[in-house]
């Protein structure tokens, strides 16, 4: 069945962060702009499951594209945060020395690199680091304060980039999965998974993980990306903490780290494991030992406590080592933005940016005269009589549900609603509220509960009606 | 609702209805609670055999004239008076908004919460169809089945009771010790597919749609997190022998200060504080 072909000027795949923020800053163009995510909310893969820092990349490769816009990232954050509304704090990190040889790294190789990068570390002797952070470990050598490093809500960030964009006439698609490209004269077509096609003058992949995948659609097969699986212990107390806690970084990856996280509660990992399945998020009993051993060298009282939740992610690791945001070997209208590591988060102002003046010279595009710079805060806006708590491990009211459901982006899935609320995330994991939320997602959104998702497609928490109730 | 109460209930469960059945609360008390309807958490399993008591408990009660009960009326916070003979202060949220209540004396009986699977690091992926009896007899409730084949795990008579309930209703369910079987991996993607566990060394697997984790209940004290009032390492409120936290005038009863134990406990503490507290024994 061929369908009407929508003509469009940019079309970017793959909702992550690095893809909606390519949206927002390409949408400040007067031009048809699409993003298509093939799950069913944005910001499902690399963005969703990372440690949540704004990092400074103190410790990228000098002289690198990665090194170049995460300083640039730097610049724009400030008013990307006010713009929309994104829940940051600037924590500062704290790298620890356990050793004399660590000590050496950090003062004879990562200040000096660091320095290159633009990022001054202050020294801190031991005494200065306990004073500040008793709950490291006493038998630590001295280390250094990264002052610029923070942290944030990477979903908030994510969902707040593409709903500017709406607001500004761009287009966002979920669960649509992009199934064929076809290179012709002025334009790719993009066929997907539901019928639509779409001729655009310029495609943008922003598949992260499955960018390799994507760019072998249009025959390009330029480059390939392995994933490297990250383990996460969330731990509700604090302990604490109120820096990021960095050992020094190794080859393969920053190591184990604590990291506050922006709405409470403390975040240790990630752990570094090279795999083969792209969907392979499975924690294991090794994976977090390993993240409690790491930990019982830098703060040896957080190793042992109790965990709310754990989780795992993946990240790119790209052939090439750097960030690989070019044009493709088979077209110049399909750009490449992949292999963007564990920064993308970090880098993704700049990044958006970055691709933005690619489109605009590629495509000779103007910019509009209107655009919307602020967000409005949408989830905040509540109506009167909403105020009855539905979560009550985060005490969050109806009114707050209600507002995430009648959002611009609003959730497709319980997941998405998760994120955009916090419901569900508090010590009961959803099993006292989540009966309600399907209740109210069915009120608002008309939805069917046997086809209403967790996430993803046959992952809703009911399977059938009770026999006899059926016309209930 | 405004104005100064002589008592405060925070929570409608076992406990407080216990307390009121045995002559707490009739002047000038206020009570809250969550749900639309009193009898706690517990309530969506019920009518059970076992139950009986706790069933009757809640059929029979009558709200006495002094007291004035709030249902989908959460108290999300307690403001502890900073000196003898001032007043506690709540701070409720109902469908009108966010308010605050005074009262001199405060009994905290807001019970616990299931512990969910993600307590206990149990290895595997995050499939649809892993939950704790309250979900899934509140699915039910609502005319859906959670899953067609499950696995009830855990050794109190309420995990029996739910693995009733689920049978009732057409669904394939085997009970597994939670004494005697290790839970050592959850697998499917994006729902259950396979839960295996582990037995005297011998590791199985069972295939299942559905696990129902019904291990035991935590303290439900994060709303209490800077009130001042002590709680112990797993959360529960602590109290002395007559019920009284660490703030004069504010009492704790029921699953809130002892996770570990039976509905009929915190039926036995409500009649005992009701007496301790100013009711008829």
């Amino acid at each position: 069945m061929v369908k009407d072909i929508q003509h469009v000027d940019v079309l970017i795949i793959g909702g992550g962060v690095v893809g909606s923020a390519i949206l927002r800053e390409v949408a400040r163009y007067s031009a048809r702009v699409v993003l298509l995510e093939r799950n069913p909310d944005v910001c499902e893969g690399t963005s969703k499951s990372n440690s949540a820092i704004v990092h400074t990349g103190f410790d990228a490769p000098p002289g690198t594209l990665e090194a170049r816009l995460l300083a640039g990232a730097r610049e724009l954050w400030p008013q990307v945060i006010e713009h929309l509304h994104i829940p940051y704090l600037q924590t500062g990190a704290l790298l620890i020395a356990t050793s004399d040889e660590e000590l050496a790294t950090l003062q004879n190789e990562i200040t000096p690199k660091a320095e290159r990068n633009g990022v001054t570390l202050s020294p801190l002797t031991r005494d200065e680091i306990l004073e500040n952070a008793p709950y490291i470990n006493p038998a630590i050598k001295g280390g250094a304060l990264v002052e610029g490093e923070g942290i944030i809500d990477p979903f908030w960030t994510t969902r707040a980039y593409c709903e500017n964009a709406v607001l500004n006439g761009a287009q966002v698609f979920t669960g649509v999965t992009v199934t064929g490209m076809s290179v012709e004269e002025n334009c790719i077509s993009v066929h997907t998974n539901d019928g639509l096609t779409f001729a655009a003058s310029l495609v943008v992949n922003a598949a992260g993980l499955w960018s390799d995948e994507v760019a072998r659609l249009a025959g390009d097969h330029s480059f390939a990306l392995t994933p490297r699986k990250g383990q996460f212990i969330l731990i509700e107390e604090d302990h604490g903490v109120s820096h990021i806690i960095l050992p020094i970084p190794n080859r393969i990856s920053k190591g184990i780290l604590v990291t506050p996280i922006i709405f409470g509660g403390v975040m240790l990992g990630p752990t570094a494991e090279d795999v083969q399945d792209k969907s392979d998020l499975a924690t294991t009993a090794a994976g977090l030992q390993q993240i409690r051993q790491g930990i019982a060298r830098l703060a040896p009282a957080m190793a042992g406590a109790a965990s709310a939740r754990q989780f795992a992610g993946l990240r790119a690791v790209s052939s090439t080592g750097d960030y690989i945001i070019r044009f493709s070997t088979a077209s110049e209208r399909l750009l490449h933005v992949a292999g963007i590591r564990s920064t993308g988060l970090s880098a993704s102002p700049a990044i958006g940016r970055y691709v933005a003046d690619l489109a605009r010279d590629q495509l000779g595009l103007a910019l509009r005269a209107n655009f919307i710079e602020e967000l409005p805060e949408y989830l905040s806006e509540t109506h009167p009589n909403e105020g009855d708590v539905i979560c009550l491990c985060r005490s969050i009211t109806r009114g707050e549900i209600l507002a995430a459901l009648r959002s611009p982006l609003p959730p497709e899935t319980l997941d998405g609603l998760k994120r955009r609320t916090g419901a569900m995330l508090g010590d009961c994991q959803g099993n006292i509220c989540m009966p309600r939320l399907m209740q109210l997602f069915q009120q608002q959104r008309g939805s069917d509960l046997l086809a209403l998702n967790k996430n993803y497609d046959g992952s809703s928490p009911v399977v059938a009606r009770v026999p006899g109730r059926e016309g209930v | 609702m405004s104005g100064m109460y002589d008592l405060a209930i925070a929570g409608a469960g076992l406990s407080a209805l216990s307390a009121i059945a045995a002559g707490l609360g009739r002047r000038r008390t206020i009570m809250f609670d969550y749900q639309d309807e009193p009898g706690g958490f517990l309530k969506h399993a019920l009518p059970a055999p076992g139950f009986e008591t706790a069933w009757e408990l809640i059929r029979s009660t009558r709200i006495p004239q002094g007291l004035t009960a709030c249902y989908g009326a959460t108290v999300v916070g307690l403001l502890p008076a900073f000196e003898g003979g001032e007043p506690h202060t709540l701070v409720v949220r109902q469908k009108q908004g966010t308010s605050q209540v005074q009262a001199k004396r405060v009994l905290i009986a807001c019970g616990g919460l299931e512990i969910p699977r993600e307590h206990a690091q149990i290895p595997g992926s995050r499939p649809a169809g892993v939950m704790t009896p309250i979900m899934a007899h509140q699915l039910l409730a609502q005319g859906y089945l959670p899953g067609k084949r499950a696995i009830v795990y855990g050794d109190a008579h309420y995990s029996r009771v739910t693995a009733q309930r689920l049978a009732d209703a057409g669904v394939a369910v085997s009970l597994i010790s939670a004494s005697e079987a290790q839970l050592v991996a959850i697998e499917g993607s994006p729902r259950l597919q396979r839960v295996t566990f582990r037995r005297a060394g011998e590791t199985s697997s069972m295939e299942a749609d559905l696990l129902v984790y019904s291990v035991g209940m935590m303290a439900n004290t994060h709303w209490l997190k800077g009130s001042g009032i002590s709680t112990a390492e797993d959360g529960a409120v602590q109290v002395d022998a007559g019920y009284e936290t660490n703030v004069p005038g504010i009492y704790a009863v029921g699953t809130v200060i002892a996770p570990s134990l039976d509905h009929v406990d915190s039926l036995a503490m409500g009649k005992e504080v009701a007496s301790l507290l100013g009711g008829t024994p």
